[in-house]
């Protein structure tokens, strides 16, 4: 009997690429094994391990709700060695992959609430799948707020997507909220111009200050640059949010995945947290008793 | 089922070990070091020991190993190595360390690898006598209880073994001739010889709550004047029978479509370890490195600690930073 090498990456096609800024592409990607396309499910906030044979592996987020057996979407930024030579690879290339891993995000506790989710850059890639499954499963959550801060248009992310939802998200209950930093942004600018009450200039952090947020029956999740978590958690628990209405996933250097190859070890020897495996979504009570995790 | 196996015995006792794998038992390398190796001549052997310089995870998690068999097209094929292995003479607390390994290759998402070697492996512990460095008493490791298939206690011109697997009970019955039941006085001997090692330890910590200590002590000044004379050299990574960092890497061949992929141990230590692309550090600084590897050590989970008292990163630090000295001043004030 041959026994599941965890280790062993799987092969999946790249079956589109679309270019989304200079730097981030979104891949389209479709297990080929038949076999393993109906035991492969994942959820919001769960991460692959990416391989190109030759280059190495990588540790990237999901960035889509599944919908289609054995497909999957991933917005991969070039900034490393394997990254960069994932955005080489074109349609009908292959890529190998395995997982998913971590915990993901508790969508099941957090039916029959309102969300909000709130990412800076590339945050909210992971973000995005947690909209998507409360989107397909509209009638289980309540009012959903997105928070997305950006440097400018060029940079935002899945643009056309979320362009429609800033214009038209009140159909659907969403709420789409917009933070751009670049100054001579004109794009942002006429957004701006558009829902000026939607749209601002500033750090995601302003849209807080704008918005008049209540923590009743709300859940907040967090994505972003590091250095974004403490601000934004301020700006919450100020706002009466207690630390375990509030989620945010963790990065780090997680070479395996699952909780062996120790890169992703935290926290102090009272609460030693692998952010691959009891990661990568925590509570920000989780943050609080683990030393480093924010 | 206790048994007794006369000294005089242990080489043809050896010999039929040979029959359920290659042997590999302490040998001496220079001066103080030992080392785990082949054993080709019996004559080598040096059964009473203090401590290998390399623990005995490097059977299990190799330094350096291929996973792999690489193809840009096609993927990846593993490599299983299936080797036969017997290590002979391992210590109660190299033993520890590796059902403390085995918590985490084995329980959840098992490596494939590390698990084949560990079934393939074959152990006999062997009892010591602690020297300075050794407090494996503190750490609750000083017995082993489990994780073996042979242990032999070493009693005057004897050893009195203990069965601790259905592997071990084979050799047993392969090895018939050579044992005999152990008598009612050899038991007594044992218990004897056991009481006393335990009075000859002379280190001791004190980890009672240590986990919380040392989550109160962040700001201690005794990780600054250690990580001042630290070199960041990663020995006590390398040395620790319960560190188990590891990194990947893919080799292309010269032919640039075929390679490997290979894992190798990797250190805490090492700045590189806590980096992420794009450069951010989570460790940037040698004291968080250091904090950080004493706090790994004391708790593997919440009910464990990480460390068996081996005293090995005392001994083999370049820099003189002492394990336990570190952790007594963290404790006391």
């Amino acid at each position: 009997m041959t026994v599941k090498n965890p280790l062993t990456p799987m092969e999946a096609e790249i079956i589109r690429v679309e270019e989304m800024t200079s730097i981030e592409k979104l891949f389209y990607l479709k297990l080929t094994d038949p076999q393993i396309i109906g035991e492969f499910h994942y959820n919001p906030g769960q991460f692959l391990e990416v391989s190109v044979p030759g280059v190495g592996e990588a540790p990237i987020s999901i960035c889509d709700a599944q919908r289609e057996p054995g497909q999957l979407q991933l917005c991969i930024r070039k900034v490393g060695r394997v990254t960069n030579a994932i955005h080489r690879l074109k349609e009908g290339d292959r890529l190998w992959i395995r997982g998913p891993y971590g915990n993901g995000f508790p969508m099941k506790l957090m039916e029959n609430h309102n969300l909000l989710l709130i990412a800076g850059g590339l945050g909210i890639a992971p973000l995005r799948s947690v909209l998507q499954h409360a989107l397909l499963y509209r009638t289980n959550y309540g009012l959903i707020t997105v928070m997305y801060g950006v440097r400018c248009y060029s940079m935002m992310l899945f643009r056309e997507e979320f362009i429609r939802l800033f214009r038209e998200g009140d159909k659907l209950n969403v709420k789409f909220l917009l933070a751009y930093e670049d100054e001579s942004d004109t794009k942002c600018y006429q957004l701006a111009c558009e829902r000026s009450d939607r749209c601002m200039r500033g750090l995601v952090t302003r849209l807080i200050e704008a918005a008049t947020i209540t923590p009743d029956n709300t859940y907040a999740v967090i994505c972003g640059p590091p250095v974004m978590y403490k601000f934004v958690v301020r700006e919450l628990t100020q706002r009466g949010f207690t630390p375990t209405q509030i989620y945010m996933t963790m990065e780090r250097r997680m070479k395996c995945g699952v909780g062996k190859c120790g890169h992703c070890i935290t926290g102090s020897s009272n609460s030693i947290k692998y952010v691959c495996k009891d990661g990568p979504v925590f509570t920000y009570w989780d943050a609080l008793k683990t030393k480093g995790l924010m | 089922m206790y048994k007794k196996l006369l000294k005089d015995d242990l080489e043809n006792f050896i010999f039929i070990l040979k029959k359920f794998g290659v042997v590999h038992a302490p040998v001496r390398e220079a001066g103080r070091v030992y080392e785990f190796t082949e054993l080709t001549d019996s004559k080598i052997l040096q059964l009473n020991y203090t401590r290998t310089m390399i623990p005995p995870k490097k059977f299990f998690l190799k330094p350096k190993e291929q996973l792999y068999i690489l193809n840009r097209r096609e993927g990846f094929k593993e490599i299983v190595d299936d080797s036969k292995i017997v290590l002979l003479g391992v210590h109660a607390c190299d033993i520890n360390a590796l059902n403390l390994l085995d918590r985490i290759y084995i329980d959840q998402f098992p490596d494939r690898y590390y698990k084949t070697r560990r079934e393939n492996t074959i152990i006999i512990g062997v009892s010591c006598k602690p020297d300075e460095y050794c407090f494996c008493t503190s750490t609750n490791s000083s017995y082993a209880l489990e994780g073996f298939d042979l242990f032999m206690h070493e009693i005057d011109d004897s050893y009195i073994i203990r069965i601790g697997s259905l592997k071990g009970f084979q050799i047993v019955c392969e090895s018939e001739n050579l044992l005999a039941e152990a008598s009612s006085n050899d038991i007594k001997e044992f218990k004897r010889a056991e009481a006393e090692r335990l009075k000859e330890f002379t280190l001791h910590l004190n980890v009672n709550g240590i986990q919380d200590i040392l989550d109160a002590s962040y700001d201690h000044p005794v990780w600054q004047e250690n990580a001042d004379i630290c070199f960041g050299c990663g020995s006590c990574n390398l040395v620790c029978p319960t560190c188990r960092c590891y990194d990947t890497a893919d080799f292309l061949n010269l032919d640039l479509k075929t390679g490997v992929r290979v894992r190798r141990w990797d250190s805490c230590m090492l700045k590189q370890h806590g980096l992420v692309a794009g450069g951010l550090n989570f460790r940037p600084t040698r004291v968080e490195r250091l904090y950080n590897r004493f706090n790994c050590k004391m708790s593997l989970s919440e009910d464990s600690l990480n460390c068996v008292g081996c005293g090995r990163c005392t001994v083999y630090c370049p820099a003189d930073i002492n394990f336990v000295e570190v952790l007594k001043q963290v404790g006391e004030d």
